[in-house]
């Protein structure tokens, strides 16, 4: 008999005898990934959509009087004490009063009685276009207005920066049902493989003694945890696939969520979620055996 | 499993005490030939047990070397240790039988550890099985069975994976005359195809007319009872 059918009958065999427990464990790593993948799903498309709004993101700050060379270099360093930033130009009143003529198309002429100047001279400044600048758009907004010589600041609504601050949470959120999963894949699979090792004490000895490798008496084990990382994954990832179907279906009207395009996880993704389970649960019972079978 | 001398085992000054203080064996030494079939005999108490499962492996002498096949096993470990233990087929005194599987599945578990062909282990179970008067038993629960029966299925496991050296442990307690006999043919018919076996006994009737090397424990020492004639 070969090694591998010898250990796939004994793995037939333990789920056999315990069962119960062992759907148990799948439950709960199928449960734990659930939790996980769906509020890295969240999450995912969030950014999905900041990245859109971040697209459009701009200060705008108006000067009181236009700044010569040196005054902009002095303007540029100020801004750059704040943090780093996507992009820095100054707007000349000349530029700015083109700007809108050009905006103005054919009306342009309702421009001819006003002078050149009537528009103040500004800076555009891009934020970088990462989770930490865009959250503080609002804190840098208000560091703008007290520079010198400025009039007031001017940028996207508000909301954009609760977005993102939504966002930063949902992160710490993700980070915790990752914990989360690691702890429940890896404590329920060593539980239950401990479990199975106790039931079957006095096989595992006999066993040893007719001359059983240290493989042959470990590899089912790990095998029971690299099925219970396979099937627990598998399962949460088509139970999340649904949902996420069902959402769509069930909120295809007008709304958020048809403003924003939102996409289930790519396959690499995917493979990555379950490759971690299946590793997870490996160590589990890698875990398990250590302190319980002694070899 | 091959030594030049022909030397399967050897003993050397062995002992063993078990905790707290209990001498069970003390400065044995033996030397037991390749293909012998050797009779341990002694009182109850006399260590008998204790003098098969040093040979396996299950305990560590205190004192002593114990070689098989020319290597010291209490050097051997992982690997190597799991593929003397396969050359190793022992009828345990208290059986180790697994009471939830069935009787063939009991069998098969020596054969099964040395990666045995399934056509070859089922072949091998039912011809066991009739040797033995057993062969309705095939399916039945090894824990239902009666002393003697299961007594005779840890035989049959211990010889299955027809190992070079059988340890018997008082393989006959339980059994009337004919079936003695049985056990008794399978044992010379192992040996005659080349195993030592060991057999270690208080019942006169397997042993008194036999043409073996006997030896006798007797308050942890050992006794030569009568020499075996040259084969
Ligand atoms: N694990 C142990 N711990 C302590 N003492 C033990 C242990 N095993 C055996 N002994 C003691 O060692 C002595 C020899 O025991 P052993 O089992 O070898 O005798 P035996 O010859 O096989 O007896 P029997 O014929 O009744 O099976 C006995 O006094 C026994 O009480
Ligand atoms: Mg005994």
């Amino acid at each position: 008999m070969s090694f591998w059918l010898a250990v796939l009958r004994q793995v037939a065999r333990n789920l056999r005898q315990t069962w119960p427990s062992q759907f148990m464990t799948l439950l709960t790593v199928s449960l734990s990934v659930l939790i996980f993948a769906f509020f890295y799903l969240v999450y995912m498309n969030m950014l999905g959509v900041g990245d859109k709004l971040g697209d459009d993101l701009r200060l705008i700050v108006y000067l009181e009087e236009e700044p010569g060379p040196e005054m902009q270099e002095q303007l540029r360093r100020k801004i750059l004490a704040f943090d780093e930033v996507e992009q820095i130009r100054f707007i000349s009143k000349a530029e700015a009063y083109q700007r809108f003529a050009d905006q103005l198309g054919n009306d342009r002429d309702v421009l001819d009685d006003m002078p050149r100047d009537f528009l103040p001279a500004s800076i555009e400044v891009v934020p970088l276009k990462n989770l930490r600048s865009l959250s503080q758009v609002k804190l840098f907004s208000d560091y703008l207005a007290r520079l010198p010589g400025t009039l007031k600041v001017q940028y996207g609504q508000d909301w954009i920066e609760r977005f993102y601050y939504f966002t930063r949470l949902l992160s710490i959120v993700v980070l915790l049902s990752g914990g989360l999963l690691i702890m429940t894949t890896v404590f329920m699979v060593s539980y239950t493989i401990r479990l199975t090792i106790l039931g079957r004490q006095a096989e595992l000895e006999l066993l040893r003694l007719v001359g059983a490798t240290n493989n042959y008496i470990r590899t089912p084990f790990l095998i029971e945890g690299v099925l219970q990382g396979i099937l627990g994954s598998t399962v949460g990832i088509i139970s999340l696939y649904t949902l996420f179907h069902w959402i769509k279906l069930r909120f295809s009207g007008p709304g958020i969520l048809t403003i924003f395009e939102f996409s289930f996880f790519q396959g690499p993704t995917v493979a990555t979620i379950i490759f971690i389970s299946v590793l997870l649960c490996t160590v589990g019972s890698y875990l398990s055996m250590q302190k319980f079978l002694r070899i | 499993m091959s030594e030049s001398n022909g030397a399967m085992i050897e003993m050397i000054k062995v002992s063993k005490i078990y905790q707290p203080d209990i001498r069970a064996l003390s400065d044995v030494s033996v030397s037991i030939a390749q293909g012998e079939m050797f009779f341990l005999i002694g009182m109850s108490g006399a260590g008998k047990t204790t003098f098969l499962k040093l040979l396996c492996n299950m305990e560590t002498p205190t004192n002593g070397l114990i070689e098989i096949a020319g290597r010291d096993i209490q050097k051997l470990r992982g690997k190597t240790l799991a593929r003397m233990r396969q050359k190793i087929g022992v009828a345990y005194q208290d059986f180790k039988l697994l009471t939830d599987r069935t009787v063939a599945e009991n069998i098969a578990i020596s054969m099964e550890v040395s990666y045995k062909k399934p056509q070859h282990i089922k072949k091998r179970v039912r011809d066991l099985l009739d040797r033995l008067a057993l062969a309705d038993k095939h399916d039945a629960i090894t824990g239902e069975l009666s002393r003697g029966e299961q007594q005779r299925v840890a035989l049959a496991r211990a010889v299955a994976n027809s190992p070079t050296l059988i340890l018997v442990d008082e393989p006959t307690g339980n059994l009337d005359a004919t079936t003695t006999r049985r056990v008794m043919d399978l044992l010379t018919k192992c040996n005659h195809s080349g195993a030592t076996v060991i057999i270690a006994t208080h019942d006169d009737s397997i042993y008194r007319d036999t043409q073996h090397r006997i030896m006798e424990l007797r308050s942890g020492k050992l006794h030569l009872i009568r020499e075996g004639l040259p084969q």
